[in-house]
This record gives C-alpha cells, sequence and structure tokens, in this order.
C-alpha cells in the first residue's frame, strides 16, 4: 500500500515516513507542496497524509483539487498540521480532509488514524 | 532602537512641537492685536511683520497636522509593542523551552538506547545467548530510537513560531519607518529597512503553531470530526 506524504517540512516528512514503517507501511512517496503532491498522485497511491501550510499550494487547496480528481476523489486524505482552532479543522473537512492529526503527534495516533480510514484505502 | 526608547523619542518630539505651537499663537496674538489699532497708513516695517506672522501661520498649521500624524504613529506603535510584541515575546520563550525539551528528551533516549547496548553486550558475552531477551533488547532499542526522531518535531513548531515573531517585527519595522518618513520624507526604504531575513508570507506558518497541550488539542479535532460526520450521517 503506498502513501503520498505532503510536508514543506523535510524534517517532518522524514518523521511521518519513519512512523509509517514503523508501523507497516514502507512504500512511500513524498512531495514538498500542493503542487508537486498533484503531479505525484497517481492511482498507485492508496493513502494521503498531508501538511496545511505549505508554499505554492497548501495542504487544504491540495485537498479540493485532489476530489475534483476522477482517480482522487476517494483516496483517504489524512491532514497533520500545527493547526488545531475549531474553524481550521471545519475548513479541513470542507476541503475533504477524512481526519485530522495535530502536530507535534505520537505514532499511536497516526495508527489509529490510519486504521480507521483502511477500509476506504482497500 | 527599543520600544521603549522610540515612545521617549517621540513623546519628546510631541513636547517641542507643542512648545512651538505656543510660541506660535502668541506671535500670532500679538500681531493680531497690533493689527486692531487703528493707523492711517502702515508704515512698512509692519507689512513686513504681517507677511511673515502669514508664514509662520502657515508653518503652524503644517506642524499641527504633523503633530497629527505623530500622534496616529504613537498609538499604532503602542498598539503593536504592547499587544503583538508581548505575544511575540512569549512565543520566543516558548520557542526556546520546547528546543530545551527537545534536547533534553532526546538525550534520555541516547541514555536509555546506551544501556539497551550495555545489556545485548552482556548478553553476547554469556556462555548462552538468550535469545528472547536479546530480541526484547532490540526492541526496546528501536523504540528509544524512534522517540528521538519523534523528538524532532520541536523543528517543524518551533520554525513557524519563528516566522511568525519575524513578520510581527517587519510590521513594527514599516510603523516606525512610516514615523520616521514624518522627520525625514526622502528617507529610502532600501537604506532604512532591511531585507526580511525570512519568508513572511502568512500562508506558510500558522501564527498559533504550539508544542503544547497536543494532547486536548487532538482531542478537540477527534470531538469535532465525530460531531460533524455525525450530522451528516
Amino acid at each position: 500500500m503506498k502513501f503520498l506524504v505532503v510536508d514543506d517540512s523535510a524534517t517532518m516528512r522524514r518523521i511521518v515516513v519513519n512512523s509509517l514503517q514503523r508501523i507497516g507501511f514502507n512504500e512511500t512517496v513524498e512531495a514538498a507542496d500542493g503542487v508537486e503532491a498533484l503531479q505525484k498522485f497517481d492511482q498507485s497511491i492508496c493513502f494521503v497524509i498531508t501538511d496545511w501550510n505549505m508554499p505554492n499550494m497548501s495542504g487544504t487547496e491540495f485537498a479540493k483539487a485532489l476530489r475534483l480528481r476522477e482517480d482522487g476523489k476517494n483516496v483517504p486524505v489524512l491532514m497533520v498540521t500545527a493547526r488545531s482552532v475549531r474553524d481550521d479543522i471545519l475548513v479541513a473537512m470542507e476541503a475533504g480532509v477524512n481526519n485530522y492529526i495535530v502536530k507535534p503527534f505520537t505514532p499511536a495516533v497516526l495508527k489509529e488514524k490510519i486504521d480507521a480510514l483502511l477500509p476506504a484505502a482497500a | 532602537m527599543t520600544t521603549n526608547r522610540t515612545q521617549e523619542v517621540l513623546y519628546e518630539s510631541e513636547a517641542a512641537l507643542r512648545l512651538v505651537d505656543h510660541e506660535l499663537n502668541e506671535l500670532h496674538d500679538v500681531q493680531e492685536d497690533e493689527t486692531q489699532r487703528p493707523v492711517a497708513s502702515p508704515p512698512n516695517g509692519v507689512e513686513g511683520l504681517n507677511e511673515i506672522a502669514a508664514v509662520l501661520n502657515r508653518a503652524n498649521t503644517q506642524i499641527i497636522a504633523v503633530l497629527a500624524r505623530i500622534r496616529e504613529g504613537k498609538l499604532a506603535i503602542e498598539s503593536t509593542a504592547v499587544g503583538r510584541v508581548k505575544v511575540t515575546q512569549d512565543k520566543l520563550r516558548e520557542v526556546t523551552t520546547a528546543t530545551e525539551d527537545a534536547a533534553i528528551n532526546i538525550m534520555d533516549a541516547c541514555d536509555r538506547a546506551t544501556t539497551l547496548v550495555d545489556e545485548l553486550d552482556s548478553i553476547d558475552a554469556g556462555e548462552t545467548v538468550d535469545r528472547v531477551k536479546s530480541a526484547e533488547l532490540r526492541g526496546s532499542l528501536r523504540d528509544e530510537l524512534f522517540l528521538m526522531m519523534g523528538a524532532l518535531q520541536f523543528q517543524d513548531i518551533t520554525s513557524q513560531q519563528l516566522a511568525h515573531a519575524s513578520s510581527v517585527l517587519d510590521e513594527m519595522e514599516e510603523r516606525m519607518f512610516e514615523v520616521a518618513k514624518l522627520f525625514d520624507p526622502s528617507i529610502s526604504p532600501e537604506l532604512a529597512r532591511a531585507e526580511p531575513a525570512v519568508e513572511n508570507n502568512s500562508a506558510l506558518f500558522d501564527a498559533n503553531a504550539t508544542m503544547r497541550d497536543s494532547d486536548s488539542r487532538q482531542a478537540l479535532a477527534d470531538e469535532i470530526f465525530t460531531i460533524v460526520k455525525g450530522q451528516a450521517a
């Protein structure tokens, strides 16, 4: 199962990828912003994990654009972000994000959110 | 220039301008008294004085306008200084704390990892190798190494906090530049202001980014998702 990990911080991308490997997901593709993520997304991607604040295209803009694509409208999207106020969470939901993780996160929370969305990914 | 010193300069400037304003008003009053006396034909000296009074009146009007703009600038700086600078100072203290906490967590994990390696060495040095125990120790060692990596999340959060602090300083610099232009309209933006050290596009950072209370913030996010999804169902 291939994951697309989107974050402008190389540190965070590495942490997410490492966390995914810890829970058994070894296939990952990385992107530094929404534009690159849209370019790299294809039918082989089963799950998207994205940050919010990024240059060129934010995480919410990326999620909206992804939902307009035939191959992206049903893929689970998990947002991992420092934003945690109520209005932000609602904006993310409206953009098509399936669930939300607040930074800093623990591997246990990441696993819990992925497990909850896995049936959709399958 | 510190915020307090800036305020002192503004107060002193305001006091000086008030004194000038007062002197000009007194001069104007003297001129009015003199012009009210009936004279058959004003001598040339009085005409010259009237001209000077007119020039000084115009100067007085302009100074009053400048005074008003200085007051506006002072209020703007005060609102920025008192409000946002304090918040920014708190965020910078938080950056220090987050960095220190992460460093301590990583060092603690290193210590525990070193102990586990020592235990693995002891097992290897024994006559019989307890494979179950060594597998358990290797698992614990991987956990400690993973904890170290997780502690590095502070880098992302603190970079956003610093970007926010930088944007507040840029805003203050801009306001002070506007006040400085009142005293020297020829001042060049390129000379007066340094280039921003970091990209201060607010889309690249969250002004509320923090390492604190992640459990309660995650609980809020979970609650909102549950409620909204329940309403949609």
